[in-house]
């Protein structure tokens, strides 16, 4: 093989990089800002939930789970573990809360509550208070409750609703997860205004929820643009590009800017015909967090004719909502939030799939992005990521004729995820497409 | 022992669909449920019979693989592995909570895979807040609709309040019975314990509460009990339904106290009576239940931390019934993969520590093979405190 730069396979988006260099910016200026005393939360992704009241309370949060990760990938997370299991946590645990509580137990015992110093990224500092959410797991509100142990720091459990898609439908359901949300929000706002001192500045909070509705909608339109054939948008450029929005970095205006200048980059491609990877053979779905350690995997897969053209819904913006007629901000969020967990219902209970939003999403994604496979990546300490995946995979092949790839990995241990074995299982993978590539057909499928 | 009631309850202990079975055939529907959440006085008041079910901890998993990884809580494993293997299709329908995120992700395979005439899935909040509890109430009141729909019953408040005065006798005879594992040697052991609460899970209300009699009147005249141990322990964990486990305490143990979802967890607190009974319900199930998926804090939405007041709202029950049972030793047994217990190990212990009490954490997959090798680690234990 030729020595030298290598071109990369995956087309990558022009408009992605400044989209990701705000990210991290944004976290080492949150970073100097805490260091310098401005109030600070540690807070789980709380999907438009609890974080837009922050902001507009001017809060900087950090994101453990998002620390973790970061250790992870830069190997550093496994003196966080060892840390964790000698003080009394099972190995079982999910990685992140492992890695955080380790961290969080060397911050303040080994290094009297200063950051750690081999800790990348500048650490977490010592928060205000912490930030926990009922939704998804029970790690993401027993972890903060757990870290009292180390550190006098009050935790709000954002409380929310999870409900099933026959139930939500029950006359009255939304009503009521709708009035807890608001009520719940109205005490998450007293409590801020006691813990900082000062009073919710409401014009700013409608500007911040403004702001996030319109971010949310053209980042979904950017997404609905990868229906095209070829897909013009790789889910590289979709994870590089997600925590903009899902987590709310930075300045919101800027965002929406970003967004939308990727959304005319997109729409670009589409009229030119040009997709993200140079011959798409197969069109693929991913299913849940990829192995952040390995991104590199993907583009051997491009060179193989894969495009992954969709990903998991749990990461992408809610379907969006006309919220216009309602002044309260706070119900506002309210809606939002919900419409992230139940937008698909009313479509799922339709098509009799009761897996609830976690596995419908995949059946709508896999028809209308017109999938030929699924890769899936259950994550060993990551079960809530995990759980449904065989249920996906029966509903995709039973439903589409839509054959699933699973790939183990793990969100902290890398040595769990193989990509050379991985990339083992391609070319059968192929063949597999390739034969329910004719099934469907036979079955008057339109792809 | 010449105890009608004890025998009777292990007879439904090792057969205990047998009696679900025969009431099934004379006409009764049967709901099944898998953890504690679950009103069931409202399954009562519309005359369903509640089945609690329990998986099989002596029955290999297999089909469930197909549906649920298996890094995954071995409870909702066998439990679901029981379904699709058709041993519970007796049942005509089934209730499951929120309680935690296993049981939620599995009701959603569950609802899937098995098709039960009836299948309600009741969202549960985290927290004790006041609009926690109002939406939780909103939650069985969606309950209360689906049954209606399904049984073409209405739930009328005068019966919902009676099936509530049955299963509070229930919980008060449920309390009598564990007063009699006070004295030293226990009248009654844990394996026993496990086999009673086994068997009322099993039961319409009104022939529990009459074998619960029978088996209190004839413990506390019984000259057969379980002998004096070196040490009297507390055993606190999720669920624990097989005499197996508890066995393996039991050769060098009293075990005087189970802490769990198979034990008196379900029977402490009594539902208060309200003008709205679902008033009542939803402060019992919510607040009164202490199982570690609840988010429970010294004082609501405090803007300050205290740890030792942090964990004694949490653990703080315990104090008194180790004085009163004179616990000398703990064992905080996890089934694995069960996040809401796992994450409270450190800060049990940390309140068992303050107020002078050893324990032992032990883990375990929910299946009987894995118990053998605990047996040494358990005596271990028990060695150490006696």
């Amino acid at each position: 093989m030729v020595t030298g730069e290598k071109k990369k396979v995956i087309n990558r988006l022009k408009s992605m990089h400044p989209l990701r260099a705000k990210v991290n910016e944004t976290y080492l200026k949150s970073i100097e800002a805490i260091n310098a005393g401005k109030p600070a939360a540690w807070a789980m992704l709380n999907f438009y939930y609890g974080d837009p009241i922050m902001k507009a309370m001017d809060v900087e949060v950090v994101y453990p789970e998002n620390y973790g990760a970061v250790a992870a990938a830069l190997g550093v997370a496994q003196q966080y573990l060892e840390q964790a299991y000698a003080d009394g946590f099972p190995t079982h645990l999910c990685g992140y809360s492992l890695a955080g509580i380790g961290y969080t137990s060397k911050m303040m015992r080994e290094f009297k509550g200063e950051v750690p110093p081999e800790s990348p990224f500048g650490g977490m500092p010592k928060p205000l208070f912490l930030l926990s959410s009922s939704a998804i797991c029970d790690a993401r509100y027993k972890w903060f409750q757990a870290l009292g142990r180390y550190m006098d720091v009050p935790v709000w459990q954002l409380e929310s609703s999870s409900p099933g898609v026959n139930e939500l439908l029950i006359e009255g359901a939304s009503k009521a997860m709708v009035n807890m949300g608001v009520k719940h929000l109205k005490d998450f706002v007293v409590f801020l205004e006691g813990i900082l001192g000062k009073k919710m500045d409401w014009a700013r909070l409608e500007e911040t929820v403004d702001l996030m509705l319109e971010i949310n909608r053209v980042w979904y339109e950017v997404n609905d643009l990868r229906q095209a054939k070829p897909c013009p948008m790789h889910s590289r450029d979709f994870w590089s590009a997600m925590p903009a929005a899902l987590f709310m970095a930075g300045d919101l205006k800027d965002s929406l800017q970003l967004y939308r200048n990727m959304y005319q980059e997109v729409k670009d491609r589409v009229n030119d015909h040009i997709g993200a990877i140079p011959e798409e053979k197969y069109r693929l779905l991913f299913a849940e967090l990829p192995p952040w350690h390995s991104l590199g995997f993907f583009d051997k897969l491009a060179e193989r004719g894969w495009n992954f053209v969709i990903e998991s819904f749990g990461y992408h913006p809610p379907i969006p909502l006309d919220l216009s007629r309602i002044s309260d901000p706070l119900e506002r969020i309210t809606r939002f939030n919900l419409q992230f967990f139940v937008g698909y219902a009313e479509d799922a209970r339709q098509k009799n799939v009761p897996g609830r939003s976690f596995a419908y999403p995949y059946i709508k994604f896999a028809t209308e992005w017109k999938c030929d496979g699924a890769m899936l990546h259950p994550l060993i300490s990551c079960r809530s990521a995990s759980t449904h995946l065989p249920y996906v995979a029966n509903t995709l092949i039973e439903n589409l004729k839509v054959p699933s790839l699973t790939i183990e990995g793990d969100i902290v241990d890398l040595r769990l995820f193989n990509p050379e074995d991985a990339l083992a299982k391609a070319e059968p993978f192929e063949e597999t497409m390739e034969h329910y590539k004719r099934v469907r057909k036979q079955e008057g499928f339109d792809w | 022992m010449s105890d009608k009631g004890m025998s009777k309850a292990q007879d439904i202990y090792l057969n205990r669909s047998q009696r679900a079975k025969e009431l099934k055939a004379a006409g009764k529907k049967i709901i099944g449920y898998p953890c504690v959440y679950v009103p069931v006085e409202m399954l009562t008041a519309l005359d369903l019979v509640p089945y609690r079910t329990y998986g099989d901890i002596k029955e290999p998993v297999t089909e469930t693989d197909r549906a649920l990884p298996t890094s995954f809580c071995s409870i909702m494993r066998t439990c679901l592995d029981c379904a699709l293997k058709g041993k519970d299709d007796f049942l005509d329908g089934m209730v499951t909570a929120h309680s935690c995120d296993p049981q939620e992700k599995t009701s959603r395979v569950w609802e899937s895979y098995a098709a039960y005439p009836y299948f309600q899935y009741i969202d549960m909040p985290t927290t004790v807040r006041p609009e926690a509890i109002e939406y939780f109430k909103s939650q069985l009141n969606d309950f209360r609709k689906t049954l209606e729909a399904f049984t073409g019953k209405k739930l009328i408040a005068d019966k919902l309040k009676s099936a509530i005065e049955a299963h509070n006798q229930q919980r008060t005879l449920v309390q009598q019975l564990y007063q009699l594992t006070k004295p030293a040697p226990p009248l009654i052991s844990g394996t026993e314990l496990v086999q009673v609460v086994k068997a009322l899970m099993s039961l319409p209300v009104a022939e529990g509460n009459e074998l619960l009699s029978q088996v209190i009147d004839e413990v506390k005249s019984r000259t057969d009990g379980p002998k004096k141990k070196a040490a009297r322990l507390l055993i606190w964990s999720s669920t624990l339904g097989d005499t197996g486990i508890m066995q393996l305490f039991e050769s060098k143990a009293n075990v005087v106290m189970d802490e769990t979802c198979g034990g008196i967890r379900a029977y402490r607190g009594s539902v208060k009576p309200t003008a709205d009974p679902l008033d009542g319900l939803a402060d019992y199930y919510l607040k009164e239940i202490t199982c570690a998926r609840t988010f429970r804090q010294a004082d609501l939405g405090e803007i300050r931390k205290d740890y030792a007041k942090d964990i004694k709202s949490r653990f703080g029950y315990l104090k008194g019934i180790v004085k009163e049972w004179k616990i000398n030793g703990a064992v905080l047994l996890l089934v694995r993969y069960c996040d809401p217990f796992a994450f409270e190990m450190p800060s049990l212990k940390d309140y068992l520590d303050s107020i002078g009490i050893p324990s032992t954490y032990i883990e375990y997959d929910y299946n009987l093979g894995a118990l053998a090798p605990l047996k040494t680690r358990a005596e271990a234990f028990i060695e150490t405190i006696s």
